[in-house]
């Protein structure tokens, strides 16, 4: 007999203040499964570098565990910092990957 | 040797992992506030000077170049002296601010830097470039030479360890381990697609990598550095600053002295200084051994293994037989000084130097150096005569030329003098770099300039003392003039107005006439005139006339006034006036009387004069051009035929039109243009029918004069452009011209333009409310039915507009088309190309409110042929 099909949960975080390192509970409600997570920006004016190699590790293992996590409402400063950072997996996250510009020089 | 593929493996994912971590550093810097970069630079400050003894001590006795004492001050340089100059300066955001120019620059970092450093400098450039990169919110890789590598690698974590402390970014300054692949590795950092910059101090051959990795790059060039000792010069002072500059660090800075050229009036002296002061000056046997021990034979480069070594361990090593402690080694260089093998860089204390007999030798001795291996690097010069110095510094091509100082510790900046603070020493072009900067925080900044809209300065300029009303004629009876030339017409002449002139000047005023102004005349014609006038040399000249006398007039004064202007070089087209780059004089001398007798032209108030050359009109316009007096007497228009009052009117109704379209029109030529517009509905049909009402004449009159002064200031449009040239290969009069193209162009210019106009001051194109406007001014209505645009009832208004002047052109039995001028087909047809060349290049097409293209001119031109029908609504 086949398992029922597990409803999939929408975890909406909300960070607030700095994003310094990682965060432990929403760690765990990833690995809780069938559970897709969406970070909210609006509060969080500033990332380190830890809090930067944390949410790219974070995109890997939503990514093996084939849940989706999205960024809404990033500040302009943050928004440079993964541009600035260069990985793919960040500005897919917010919505779109980098992109090469192939312009002429001028 | 041979790298193997996992050895190559590793390697790469080494320098992938220092990138990755610069990379992450570097972005998460951007956020960083100038406050807190000035906190971390001052931590790192602070350490760099409390562990400078430290730094330079271990650097000595890893590379066994120069003098630990040296260092120490290098090291303090690079921090202590680097800090002071540095500290107050604005490396965040907003970075200088422009108010003249309506201009700031906004820091932006330059990203990820790969830094090398060289085993001169190992721990004061890594102090350096660290500090540079922190203030500037960049993060660095070093890569050190493998002869200094624990040493820069200490100082490299010293630095970073207080940056970190003080809040910098994970990772924003890393190193590549020393090891036997370190050449390797840095390669790789070279070509990694994350490096940003490639800040390159070292030898030639690792800066010429950086150069090839296809970055931009930040390099230095090899030194030679000539000092020239002038016999003005202090002598006792130069040569102690000589040994102190040589000697620093036993040469090992590449800004120091390699060869002197010296006086011979003062060689003796300075000679017998340097002796007293402990250097040996070396003999021709002794040169020779000299040569032979520090210069490569192979490729007559430098032995590296003598660099930052001690004067006396290189006359041992030489076999010159010194037993007494010595400070640097002082080798004449005879002969041939470019083929000297002794003519190079030297990082050792070991000095060449040659005599001369002038400047002139001096300076060309000194470039022989300069030129010899380091151009573009540091000179130096010794000189109490500042004419001295400044031909050296013509001739001689150095990013830097040390005034009576000591070149090496000169050259670093904030010791001796005001230069920027630097381990690294630019170049320019001719040591292959792209900057002569003593390179530091400036050149490790993206500056964005961010300047706002010009905020663009519109003023407002017409005739001081106009006298407007019927008989104003009268105040030539006040006239301040012992001597007048008058310019008129026969036609002026046989209207009586001539007499009407010359009986109300002042009775002691000698009066000359010239009468027999044509239409449009050419240059030849006026230079006449100033000729004439040259003989009776008036004070004031009365034009009395249509447009082509007061036009011609003006240019008359100009060349009466200003005999040595070329018309060539007034004549110049320009596109915007504020940037023109003629230059008309400032002020006039002789008084200008301007008084008009048509009611058209309004060249009474402007500053223009149109001429004829050829096929086609050239413009002269200035403020200068504008008359001192003009006298708007109705009177004088009052038996001015009916086809030359309608022609007259219709370009001051042109005027009005084009005026308050322009790009440049205000609310000041806004109010002229309409009330002109007003005034020439209202009186021109009852001149008409009227031709002896003054009231109306008077109207009309002062209509010609309003418009004018909104052209004088508006400028006109692309009908103007279009009659011009039409005007000039037709032989048509201008009011004509311009009457045969208004319909066409108001439609044109009523439409959304096809290229809008760039002009600063014209934010928004409005020439569709600007007609409706007019439109409603003199009294036309329209009223919008539900559901309608206010778009739609505009283009209703444009068109009502259109029919008012149809309507009135017909009253005035107006030309409103080419054909109805009399112009065959044929040959208006195969002018057209020629025409529309012309009118493209007219300067009054430049304020057209659409950017009129050549195959829309070429349009407005063949559309103007056929008689026309009343427009339809």
């Amino acid at each position: 007999m086949a398992e029922p099909v597990k409803e999939r949960k929408l975890e909406k975080i909300r960070i607030l203040g700095d994003l310094e390192r990682g965060l432990d509970d929403v760690d765990k409600k990833l690995a809780r499964g069938n559970t897709d997570i969406e970070f909210d920006f609006s509060g969080c004016p500033f990332i380190s570098v830890d809090g930067l190699e944390w949410l790219e590790e974070f995109l890997l293992r939503a990514d093996s565990l084939k849940s989706t996590v999205t960024f809404i409402n990033v500040q302009n400063p943050v928004y440079k910092v993964f541009k600035v950072a260069h990985i793919d997996s960040l500005m897919r996250a917010c919505g779109a990957p980098n992109q090469e510009s192939q312009g002429l020089s001028c | 040797m041979t790298v193997s593929s996992d050895q190559e493996l590793m390697l790469t994912e080494r320098a992938n992992h220092l990138v990755r971590q610069a990379r992450l550093a570097a972005a998460v810097f951007t956020q960083y506030s100038q406050e807190k970069v000035d906190k971390i630079v001052r931590a790192m400050t602070a350490a760099a000077i409390e562990n400078a003894g430290k730094m330079a001590l271990m650097a000595h006795q890893e590379t066994r170049m120069g003098v630990t004492e040296d260092k120490i001050l290098k090291n303090l340089v690079a921090s202590e002296f680097l800090y002071h100059q540095i500290k107050d300066k604005r490396t965040v955001g907003i970075t200088r601010e422009f108010p003249d120019l309506n201009m700031v620059e906004v820091a932006e970092p330059m990203g990820v830097i790969f830094a090398l450093a060289p085993v001169t400098n190992p721990t004061s450039t890594v102090i350096f470039k660290s500090i540079c990169c922190a203030k500037t919110r960049n993060t660095v890789i070093f890569s050190a030479h493998l002869m200094a590598a624990e040493s820069s690698n200490f100082a490299a974590k010293i630095m970073y360890e207080a940056a970190l402390e003080a809040g910098a970014p994970k990772g924003f300054i890393t190193w590549v381990d020393k090891s036997s692949r370190l050449r390797r590795t840095s390669e790789l950092l070279m070509h990694h697609p994350e490096v940003d910059l490639i800040f390159a101090t070292g030898g030639q051959a690792m800066v010429k990598a950086a150069y090839s990795s296809g970055k931009p790059a930040l390099g230095v060039g090899p030194g030679n550095t000539p000092v020239y000792v002038h016999k003005s010069a202090n002598v006792a002072s130069a040569a102690m600053d000589i040994i102190i500059s040589k000697t620093f660090d036993n040469g090992t800075e590449c800004p120091s002295e390699q060869t002197l050229v010296i006086d011979r009036e003062i060689s003796d002296e300075i000679i017998a200084e340097f002796k007293r002061l402990g250097c040996h000056v070396c003999s021709q046997e002794e040169v020779l051994k000299i040569s032979a021990l520090i210069v490569d034979p192979r490729n007559g480069g430098i032995n590296y293994k003598l660099v930052g070594q001690p004067a006396n361990l290189i006359a041992d090593q030489a076999g010159l037989n010194i037993t007494t402690p010595i400070k640097m080694l002082l080798c004449p260089l005879l002969g041939e000084l470019r083929h000297h093998p002794l003519a190079i860089e030297k990082l050792m204390p070991v000095l060449g130097y040659v005599i001369v007999d002038s400047v002139n030798e001096g300076i060309n001795k000194a470039l022989d150096i300069n030129y010899a291996g380091g151009t573009g690097h540091t000179a130096g010069i010794f000189c109490e005569d500042d004419n001295v110095i400044e031909r050296y510094s013509e001739a001689i091509n150095a990013g830097r030329i040390i005034v009576n100082s000591p070149a090496s510790i000169g050259g670093l900046g904030g010791v001796y003098n005001h230069l920027n603070t630097t381990l690294s020493f630019g170049c320019g072009t001719g040591g292959g770099n792209i900057t002569t900067d003593n390179v530091g925080i400036k050149n490790l900044i993206n500056f964005k300039r961010v300047p706002r809209r010009r905020n663009y300065v519109i003023s407002f300029q017409t005739t001081k003392n106009i006298y407007i009303n019927p008989g104003s004629i009268d105040h030539l009876r006040n006239l301040k003039c012992q001597s007048a030339f008058i310019i008129t017409s026969r036609s002026a002449s046989r209207r009586g107005h001539l007499a009407m002139v010359t009986e109300r000047l002042p009775q002691d005023c000698h009066v000359d006439v010239f009468a027999d102004m044509g239409p449009e005349p050419d240059f030849a014609t006026l230079q006449r005139v100033v000729e004439s006038m040259r003989r009776t040399k008036p004070d004031t000249v009365i034009a009395l006339g249509g447009g082509s006398v007061l036009d011609a007039a003006k240019i008359i004064r100009l060349f009466y006034d200003y005999p040595d202007l070329k018309i060539s070089e007034v004549a110049v087209n320009f596109l915007d006036f504020h940037h023109r780059m003629i230059e008309f004089p400032t002020d006039m001398k002789t008084q200008l009387v301007a008084i008009p007798t048509t009611s058209g032209t309004g060249s009474e108030v402007t500053p223009f004069a149109v001429l004829k050359d050829g096929h086609r009109k050239i413009s002269l316009i200035d403020e200068c051009m504008l008359p001192d007096i003009a006298i708007i007497d109705a009177n004088l228009t009052r038996s001015l035929p009916a086809d030359i009052t309608g022609d007259t009117a219709f370009d001051a109704l042109t005027h009005a039109l084009e005026a308050l379209v322009s790009t440049f029109s205000s609310d000041y030529t806004d109010g002229l243009a309409l009330e002109a517009l007003r005034l020439i509905f209202e009186s021109l049909p009852e001149t008409l029918k009227n031709p002896n009402s003054i009231v109306h004449r008077h109207k009309l009159h002062n209509a010609a004069t309003l418009a004018g002064m909104a052209i004088a200031n508006a400028s006109v449009g692309v009908n103007h452009a279009l009659a011009h040239a039409l005007g000039a290969r037709f032989d048509i009069p201008h009011g004509r011209a311009n009457a045969a193209f208004l319909l066409s162009t108001i439609e044109y210019n009523a439409q959304i333009p096809s290229k809008f106009v760039s002009v600063p001051c014209y934010p928004l194109w409005i020439a569709d409310r600007k007609y409706a406007r007019a439109a409603q001014f003199i009294g036309l209505k329209d009223d919008l039915q539900p559901g309608e645009s206010e778009e739609i009832g505009r283009r209703r208004l444009v068109q009502k507009l259109r029919q008012a002047i149809f309507d009135l052109a017909k009253l005035a039995n107006q030309a409103l088309s080419v054909a109805e001028l009399g112009i065959p087909l044929e040959a208006y047809m195969a002018a057209i190309p020629e025409l529309t060349e012309i009118a493209f290049g007219d300067m009054s097409i430049r304020t057209n409110p659409r950017y009129a293209l050549a195959p829309e001119v070429a349009q407005l031109f063949a559309t103007a042929y056929p008689p026309r029908e009343r427009p339809s609504i």
